[in-house]
This record gives C-alpha cells, structure tokens and sequence, in this order.
C-alpha cells in the first residue's frame, strides 16, 4: 500500500507496490510481467511524483503505464492508466451525472496537493476510496443505468499501439517496419480528448457521446412504435450464450405468430420477426421495459426499416444496417488475438525457463 | 593495419595483399558511416549502419578462415590483432544456435528489463506472421539460426557490398 511520510508538512512522496487498474488495461494476458519504477514521473493529476509501472497488455498491444498518482485514482475511483471508473468502466462524467455526485476536487495548484495530501491521510485512516463506500437509495437508478450502459467484456482494441502521426502527415518513412497503426485518426469531437478533462469530468467528449446514445435514453433507438407498419420486427441486444432460440421463441410465439428469429451470435443481438404488426406492437408493450431470460437481462427495441437502395440489396440475409450499428454499440467484438492457438510466447516453459538464469 | 607505419612494424603476413583492397572498402565505409549526418534519423538508428558494417567486415574475415579456408591462420591471427574482426563475435558464430549473431548487444541479457535476448534474436516462426522487426540496438531484422534464408541478419538483407564475397 501506499506509504506516506509522518510530517503533514512535508510533500508525501508515493510507494506502492502494485498498481490501480482495470482489465481492459491489464490486456488478456494472464502472465504479466510488469516493470516498476518509484517516483519516475509526475502524476499528470496532481503533479506529485508517484511509483510508475510498465507493461505491455498482450501480443500486438502499445506498452501501457500508469499516468496518475494511487491518490488521484482513489479520490475519483478511476482507472490509473485509462481514467475511466473502475467498477463500470465508463467516463468520470457519465458515472457522476448518473450517480449525481459532484465533483469537488480542487484545480489551483497550491490547494490542489493540499486536497491530494488530506485524501492520502484519509485513505490511509480508512482504507477506502470513493467506489467502496456505500451509495444511498437514490442512487440505484443511476446504478441501474450505468449496468446498462457499461461494456460487458473487456474491449482490448483500446490497448492498441497509437496512430502513426507521421502516417497522418503523409511522410513515414519506416513502411513496414514502423510499429505504429497506419490509419487515419478519426474526425470529429472525438479526437479532442484531454486527460484532466476526462478526470474531472467535464468536457468529455466521450462521455457526451454516450449520455447521448441510445442507451442513456437520448434517442436513438426506437421505443415507440415506427410510423412504417410494414417493421413487425422487435431488435433484442444483450444476449449471452446461455440463450438459445428456442428461448426466444417460447417467451415470444405468446404475442402472436413468429415469422422467424434470426441470431446475430457476433453482435449479441437477435431479431424477432412477427407475422402480424399487432403481434409485434402487442409484444413491445410486454417486453419493452427489458425482459429476463436464462439469467441475460434483454434489452427490447423496435427494429428500423432498411434503407432503400442497392445497399439494401446487398444486406437483405442479414440485419438490418441501422440495426448492426445499435449492436456494435451493445457489446465490444472479441478481443483480437483471443482466438490465436499460440497466444503468448511467455506460455511456453522453455521460453521461461531460458530466462530465469539472469534474474 | 597497424595504426601507425614505422620502420619496426612487422609486415603483413602472406596473403594480406589479396584481401587489402575490399578491407580497405570496408574501412572508407566505416569512415562514411562514422561522418554521416545524423539529421533525420532516429536516436536509435544513428549507430546502426556502424554496427551493420562492423558485422560485415568480421563475417567476411571469418567466412575467409573458417568457412573457405582462404586465408593462413598467421593472416586471420593478424587480422583479429590488427582490428579488422572482431574475435568475440566470431566467437559466438562458432557456437550452436549463434551462427547469424547480429551484434554482441543483442544477446547480452544483462541489458534487458525482463533479463532476455534482443527481438531480433526470436526465430521467426515463434514472431506474429507477417510482423517486421527492427531491434532498437543495430536494426537487424532477425538473426536466428532457426529461421533459414528467409531471416539472415542485418548485413546480409541489407546492401551487402557486391565486390566480398568474390575476392580472395
């Protein structure tokens, strides 16, 4: 843990022996080797030196560290490496605005490490930070809506190696070699993120974004019966494996005939094709708030009518594209790599014991 | 060649002269390799072309003695006296499972956080398909011995001088 000086006066300088992260951030790598370095760099929060550690998440993945301090990470219960909420794994800003707490911490750099060094010494006396103490009941709808919204399985792709800058000016010259991505960066809000607007909450692009999006209930997905009577189709996201279709029939031939139910196992999301639109109406009623089915909460929506063109063309095996959107955003896609026979070259025992000579 | 000329300098032995020429390449290229800008290039890529030579020039000695026997062991004694190889890479070239050895860095496990080898030392089937790898410390691109001719080192992917592998 961490150990801090006696003196209240003195700067506390940081020790610790292990750091504060999330999953995502650990990669799917079960034999991490990490390095640790004390005092190595500033906590990019509050300025104070703190213990630095050093992995690398898993086969393709950037190096990844620890950016602030154990301090700043138990004031707001975040991730020290990605800054997102350690239980939910969503943005400071979305968990406040949902949990309704307010952020207090100070900005002005004087009363900035003042604040970091009275929170030491409460953390020291109690032992926990904002994510273990108790929330009030008033709270639990906000829970509710961040269960929701939070991803259900790690999403690796954030553990990438960083786009190549001199790719996006034109003029890398290392080709092949070079380890960064070559893409091109994404346009819009998105890019202009900053890590002490992500800490404090304000500002986040991200978090708009998701307080926008469909899950938060700003608009997006349908809840209210489409103008278009041809859709007699129900979109069903959150599914699990445990959910087969013979389920899904037997909880909806109830409502009226089935014409089919197609299971998009990818994307966790399946459609329920009603013959009839009052089948489908008459199914969304029951159904809308959410239903529960072999222990996977379901999430209802109405399905939205193709497009017309010759996309629609293309497409008409599968869901609808409106539709496969709303699922990429339901549930992250696998983790690259997690499927390779030979995941990690440290899985080996020849290839550990080659090194414990030296250590 | 010795540093310095003077009339107590003992002469090359027999065989030194047919070789003279390409070691004397090889050492205006170090030269060039040593004047280059350093503009443009990575902090790391800086010493590369001098490790590469440096490599090249003591696999050309050692191909000469132990692989073609061309040269008297007198002359390879006096080659590796003189600086024109370096004795403990070809040291390691003797050895089993070092044949290709880039550089004398790349397998010293001391230097590394998790006491390992250089990447470059990785076979190549036991790397990511299609991954291309550079190590930080002379740019060789894989120096395995198990991986065949697909993976030679650094010096032998990279513009190997024409003229060496003819002479002597």
């Amino acid at each position: 843990m961490a150990q801090i000086k006696a003196d209240p006066n003195k700067v506390s300088w940081e020790e610790s022996a292990f750091p504060i992260l999330c999953e995502t951030c650990l990669g799917d790598n079960p034999y991490l080797r990490m390095t640790k370095q004390s005092q190595a760099k500033a906590c990019k929060v509050c300025e104070r030196p703190f213990t630095v550690f050093r992995w690398c998440p898993g086969v393709g993945m950037r190096f990844k560290k620890t950016e602030i301090c154990q301090t700043c990470s138990k004031v707001k219960n975040v991730c020290q490496t990605c800054l997102l909420d350690l239980e939910f794994g969503l943005p400071v800003q979305v968990r406040d605005t949902a949990l309704g707490l307010e952020d207090n911490a100070p900005r002005s750099e004087v009363n900035k490490e003042y604040f970091a060094q009275n929170m030491d010494a409460h953390f020291q006396s109690t032992e926990n930070g904002l994510g273990s103490g108790g929330f009030g009941k008033a709270e639990s709808a906000g829970r509710e809506m961040l269960k929701k919204l939070q991803r259900t399985e790690p999403y690796y792709k954030r553990n990438r190696q960083h786009i190549c800058s001199f790719f996006v000016k034109g003029n890398c010259t290392r080709g092949a070699e070079c380890p960064y991505r070559h893409e091109m960066p994404l346009e819009g809000e998105l890019k202009n993120q900053n890590l002490k607007d992500r800490y404090y909450g304000t500002n986040d692009p991200v978090a708009r974004k998701i307080l926008a999006g469909p899950k938060a209930g700003g608009g997006g997905r349908q809840f209210t019966p489409p103008d278009d009577k041809t859709i007699t189709s129900l979109f069903i996201t959150g599914l699990t494996d445990a959910v087969q279709e013979k389920d899904l029939k037997g909880f909806f031939y109830v409502f009226g005939e089935l014409k089919s139910v197609v299971i998009a196992r990818k994307n966790n999301c399946a459609f329920i094709n009603f013959a009839t639109r009052a089948g489908a109406e008459l199914a969304f009623e029951k159904a809308g708030g959410g239903i529960n089915l072999e222990g996977a909460a379901l999430r209802v929506s109405w399905a939205k009518s193709r497009p017309v063109g010759a996309k629609s063309e293309q497409q008409k095996a599968g869901p609808t594209p409106g539709a496969v959107m709303d699922a990429l955003q339901a549930g992250p896609p696998p983790p690259p790599g997690s499927n390779s026979k030979v995941a990690y070259p440290s899985q080996d025992p020849t290839y550990q014991g080659s090194t414990s000579k030296y250590r | 060649m010795p540093k310095i000329k003077s009339s107590r300098t003992k002469r090359a032995p027999e065989g030194f002269d047919d070789i003279e020429p390409t070691l004397r390449e090889f050492q205006t290229k170090m030269k060039d390799a040593e004047n280059d800008p350093h503009e443009g290039k990575r902090k790391i890529e800086a010493l590369w072309p001098i490790f590469r030579l440096h490599h090249q020039r003591s696999r050309y000695v050692y191909e000469l003695y132990y692989k073609r026997e061309a040269i008297s062991k007198e002359l390879y004694e006096y080659l590796l006296k003189q600086g024109y190889a370096d004795a403990n890479l070809i040291a390691k070239w003797k050895k089993a499972g070092y044949e290709k050895v880039c550089c004398l860095r790349c397998i010293q496990p001391k230097d590394t956080n998790f006491g390992t080898t250089c990447v470059c030392r990785v076979p190549r089937d036991k790397l990511e398909d299609g991954k291309v790898i550079e190590c930080i410390h002379c740019g060789c691109r894989g120096c395995s011995s198990g991986s065949g001719a697909s993976a030679g080192s650094a010096a032998s992917r990279k513009g190997k001088p024409a003229a060496k592998s003819d002479d002597a």
